[in-house]
């Protein structure tokens, strides 16, 4: 019985590479044998995974490779980034990637980070522009420029994230006709559309798409060449006195981990080359004023180092990438010192730790150890936000210190307390050992996944587990196990495309 | 009556029997997202985006909203029944829904969230339906100042609801606060407290959080208490609710929805915040307040009915402005897009069969997930009478799975282990852990609109505008009144030991 459960396991984890493998049909170059993956950086529904998904629906008229669109959504794209590197490069996992993506990199990893992909292609483009709202007084480019000098500073540009293409876009357009404002970000650009509609600030940033649908919005200045065919109402900044910002655009496209073969990249420029002069294609983008383009490998390149250039420049002057300061509360905050620090707070925790394992008066000292725990958190994140570049009022320490001059006070009270309690509180019954013993099991779990996959692991886990808990009726034991396991497959990885991992084993034999 | 004539139109567009289809269809995936810990409606809604991309708009709405619908309703299956809330929102139904449960109750838990979460649902597209142009209006008004005092506000809660052991649920709270600025900071765009760790740029992630801080926790107690052991009752003649004692809730069902549907409007606040203030204020309202947290059904109902109208709510913004009210709504916008369909007030007359439609399939839904949650009940208040033995194990494959299934990683498994491990220790230390994940939710919340207010006019703004000022000082009176009460009471020999 155990034996045929084990064989059934066995045929169930690799049947669906199998199955995989029978979908593909072979191109004359060999290239692709196998369903091309394309990570992209945000959930369903955002703009560039509607690009992703439409892309694989016209690109699969034009080759017999089967597309899987995978979304990793997390930090700007760091994530999908960290996944297509983690990848071999032999061709089979695209990044579709967005030029908000490049201030990202240029932000946390710098250079390093572009210099590890091939950028493949870059595939739209659309302009930024400056929209305000028709219900506010002053809603001209003209008027815009005059009360911004005349607020001197304090008129108010709303739009999503700080250091951002919009963002970065505001300060060179305010660069550009002399004047500065007031950078409010929002969690995302409908929400500060949402701002301006309610009147908070006075102009947004963003793409021309946005003031569709809603009659109060409008276009004062636009960054192409020539005016939009859908919106002739809306001015260039070129008409409105500069020439330096007629290519301040948004790109979508697609990048590939550095070391290819130039045999597959030349699939690929051939596929993006078809999907380009494809009629539903170019309609599809079009209607939403959308320009469609189709840079290959070199000029994107190109483009994308200029873009990181500029935003290196710009996200330094704004204080996002940090510029070497010292002083002895900053130095306890980073590096060494606060390695130190981290390790004494977590020895004293320790040893007291131990001394509750050992003492009468468990139940008072685990209650002094808790408030403790979060003093020592209270004091490393203090510290820690020393090191946080200072802006002119609300600077990114503000509020986690708020935070913490709430936390440190509280927890006092609460020692004094417990102290003054000390002989009220009840001693626990309970078997922590029991406790403790399953937590390392839980922990042996993880470890099982991550060398022998998910199916295997909690197949096994699920059997052991009801097994340690003294459940002993043996093919109830397997039944559940195995319907669990089955579940997973089919409604989480099967249904929901969610990669449950096969195992470094697994990727390492097979 | 010009709404009444498009919303009959609505129903003819959704009378057939595809469409009916669609919404059973996915009314029934939307309770299992919403029961499935790890599966958020967002993520119910956002995994079947790309199967809608084929389908006609309208059909796609009708199908993505009955997954939102009936998802906001599914968490609060396995909050009362294993204590693991499926969804943030639910989080406050465990309060009372679990220990009805315990009390060998869980018919009447089951059933009071059910319809609370129904008839919520309906007022919430009355609400939606009738009023979505003066609420768009006062949702636009809402100035970051107000947003925070509305986040603080929601943060006092926590003064009730910690009770005689307030200081420690204020404890819990602000170390959620604390957890919650982990990551990049949404303003400035410089990462904080990430000690270079890349998963830990968006912060922890809120799910993975919310089931080992419950899920767990409520699992290694049971086991430190040997309830694994206990033989549980194998009678299935539960008790179901009368219409009667429907009925004894319809006032807080009432004003909880309307509350729900308020609050639900404004982007960004959404179902959790609502369930959390609609339960505070059902307790305030209360003649025997210190009942709440034992198994209250005032309490379960309170919950359902905010969190399930905050979906109406969240419409709002979306249908009127183009505006997401929640992470569910940014969805459906994409979902929308694809479409080549731009959501906004130009909707209303270039597709009135796609918006009347979808009030009228939001009504339909609503009547969908009673009936099917009536039957539904039936089967799934026999989870309460599955052996712990075999129970616990799967607890934890299922939370395992959805820790990992937020953003397909690793890192989030640990860290659901963690904040199990985490939650067991509080736990067993009388800290309450729904403050953490109010905390969390409410962090980002407060923090970025107390920042955008100060940028925008100062640290006095908050006392000059009428409605922030309003707000922050109920706050502070919430406080007071917690305060005092913690300290008037008599001190009895039950509640002598606990501090």
């Amino acid at each position: 019985m155990k034996k045929f459960i084990l064989i059934l396991i066995l045929v169930f984890i690799f049947s669906h590479n199998f199955i995989f493998a029978q979908n593909v049909k072979k191109t004359e170059t060999g290239f692709p044998s196998k369903p091309i993956k394309i990570i992209v950086y945000t959930s369903p529904g955002g703009l560039i995974d509607v690009t992703t998904r439409k892309f694989t629906e016209i690109a699969s008229r034009y080759s017999d490779a089967t597309f899987v669109v995978e979304n990793k959504p997390g930090a700007g794209g760091i994530v999908a980034l960290k996944k297509v590197l983690s990848q071999p490069a032999d061709g089979y996992t695209l990044f579709a990637c967005t030029k908000s993506n490049i201030s990202k990199f240029v932000s946390t990893g710098g250079k390093h980070y572009i210099d590890a992909l091939d950028w493949l292609a870059m595939l739209m483009a659309d302009p930024e522009c400056v929209i305000t709202n028709k219900q506010m007084e002053v809603n001209d480019w003209q008027e815009l420029v005059e009360d911004a000098r005349r607020k001197n500073g304090k008129q108010i540009w709303v739009g999503p994230a700080a250091g951002g293409l919009d963002h970065i876009t505001s300060i060179k357009i305010w660069e550009e006709f002399d004047f500065s404002a007031k950078w409010i970000p929002y969690k995302s650009g409908g929400k500060a559309r949402a701002a301006l509609l309610g009147q908070q600030g006075q102009a947004y940033v963003g793409n021309p798409r946005e003031v569709l649908g809603n009659s109060d919005l409008k276009i004062a200045a636009i960054s192409s060449e020539k005016r939009l065919e859908q919106f002739p109402e809306a001015p260039t900044f070129r008409e409105l006195g500069s020439e330096n910002l007629d290519n301040e655009y948004m790109w979508r496209g697609f990048a590939i981990k550095k070391g290819v073969t130039p045999e597959i990249l030349n699939w690929y420029d051939d596929l993006f080359e078809q999907v380009n002069n494809d009629p539903e294609w170019r309609k599809f983008w079009a209607r939403g004023g959308i320009d469609v383009v189709y840079y290959g490998p070199e000029k994107f390149s190109k483009i994308v180092n200029s873009n990181s250039d500029t935003f290196q420049y710009y996200l330094q002057k704004i204080g996002i990438i940090k510029s070497a300061q010292s002083n002895i509360i900053t130095d306890l905050g980073s590096g060494k010192e606060l390695a130190y620090i981290i390790a004494f707070l977590f020895f004293l925790n320790l040893v007291l730790g131990i001394i509750i394992y050992n003492s009468a008066i468990k139940n008072l000292l685990s209650r002094i150890l808790i408030i403790s725990f979060f003093i020592s958190i209270s004091i490393i994140f203090f510290l820690i936000s020393f090191v946080f570049p200072e802006s002119d009022i609300v600077g990114p320490s503000v509020v986690p210190r708020l935070w913490i001059f709430f936390l440190i006070p509280l927890n006092i009270i609460l020692l004094i307390k417990t102290y003054v309690n000390r002989k009220n509180i009840k001693q626990s019954s309970g078997n922590t050992n029991k406790v403790l013993k399953f937590v390392i099991f839980l922990v042996v779990y993880l470890v099982g996944i991550y060398f022998l996959g998910y199916y295997i692991s909690t197949f096994a886990f699920i059997l052991i587990g009801m097994y340690y808990l003294g459940y002993r009726k043996l093919s109830t034991m397997i039944i559940i196990s195995l319907s669990w396991v089955i579940f997973s497959y089919l409604i989480f990885y099967k249904t929901l495309y969610v990669p449950l991992p096969l195992g470094r084993l697994f990727e390492i034999l097979f | 009556m010009e709404i009444l004539s498009h919303l009959i139109d609505g129903f003819g567009i959704i009378g057939g029997v595809v469409p009916i289809l669609v919404i059973t269809l996915g009314v029934m995936m939307g309770i299992i997202a919403g029961a499935m810990p790890g599966l958020s409606p967002s993520m119910g809604v956002a995994l079947l985006v790309p199967f809608t991309y084929t389908m006609s708009p309208t059909l796609a709405l009708v199908l993505l909203v009955s997954i939102y619908i009936a998802a906001n309703y599914g968490g609060s299956i396995t909050a009362v029944t294993i204590n693991a809330p499926g969804t943030p929102a639910s989080v406050v139904t465990s309060f009372d829904g679990y220990p009805l449960t315990k009390k060998g109750e869980p018919g009447i838990s089951l059933g009071v969230s059910l319809v609370s979460s129904t008839v919520g649902g309906i007022i919430g597209t009355l609400i939606l339906i009738f009023f979505s142009a003066p609420l768009a209006k006062l949702a636009l008004k809402f100035h970051p100042a107000e947003y925070f005092a509305l986040a603080i506000f929601g943060l006092t809660t926590v003064a009730s609801l910690g009770g005689k052991n307030w200081i420690k649920a204020f404890i819990a709270a602000i170390f959620g606060l604390l957890l919650n600025t982990i990551g990049i900071d949404p303003i400035s765009g410089v990462s904080r407290f990430t000690f270079g760790i890349s998963f830990l740029y968006d912060g922890f992630a809120l799910i993975p959080a919310l089931i080992g801080l419950f899920a767990l926790s409520e699992i290694f107690k049971q086991l430190e208490e040997g309830g694994h052991n206990t033989k549980t009752d194998v009678d299935l003649s539960f008790n179901w609710p009368t219409v009667k004692d429907y009925f004894k809730l319809k006032y807080t069902i009432l004003r909880s929805s309307v509350l729900g549907t308020l609050i639900g409007i404004f982007p960004g606040a959404g179902a959790t915040i609502a369930s959390f203030i609609s339960y505070d204020v059902t307790k305030r309202l209360s003649k025997n307040p210190e009942e709440f947290g034992k198994g209250k059904v005032e309490g379960v109902a309170a919950a359902e009915g905010a969190n399930s109208s905050s979906v109406g709510g969240a419409l709002v913004p979306l249908l009127t402005l183009g505006i997401p009210g929640s992470a569910t709504t940014a969805v459906l916008i994409g979902a929308l897009m694809i479409h080549d369909l731009t959501p906004g007030p130009r909707l209303f007359v270039s597709n009135p069969e796609l918006v009347y439609g979808l009030f009228a399939s939001l009504l339909v839904a609503n009547v969908a997930l009673l009936v099917l949650g009536l039957f539904g009940s039936k089967i799934w208040v026999k989870v309460t009478s599955i052996p712990k033995k075999i129970l616990f194990p799967l607890i934890f494959a299922v939370s395992i799975i959805g820790s990992f299934a937020v953003r397909n990683s690793f890192f989030d498994i640990i860290s659901c282990l963690g904040f199990g491990v985490f939650g067991w220790i509080l736990r067993r230390n009388n800290y309450p852990v729904a403050p953490i994940i109010l905390g969390i939710v409410l962090g980002n919340i407060a923090e970025t609109n107390f920042r955008r207010a100060v940028m925008m006019g100062g640290y006095n703004i908050f006392f000059i505008r009428p409605a922030s000022l309003i707000l922050l000082s109920l706050g502070l009176l919430s406080l007071i009144f917690a305060f005092i009460k913690s300290n008037n009471k008599p001190v009895n020999k039950q509640t002598k030991g606990e501090i």
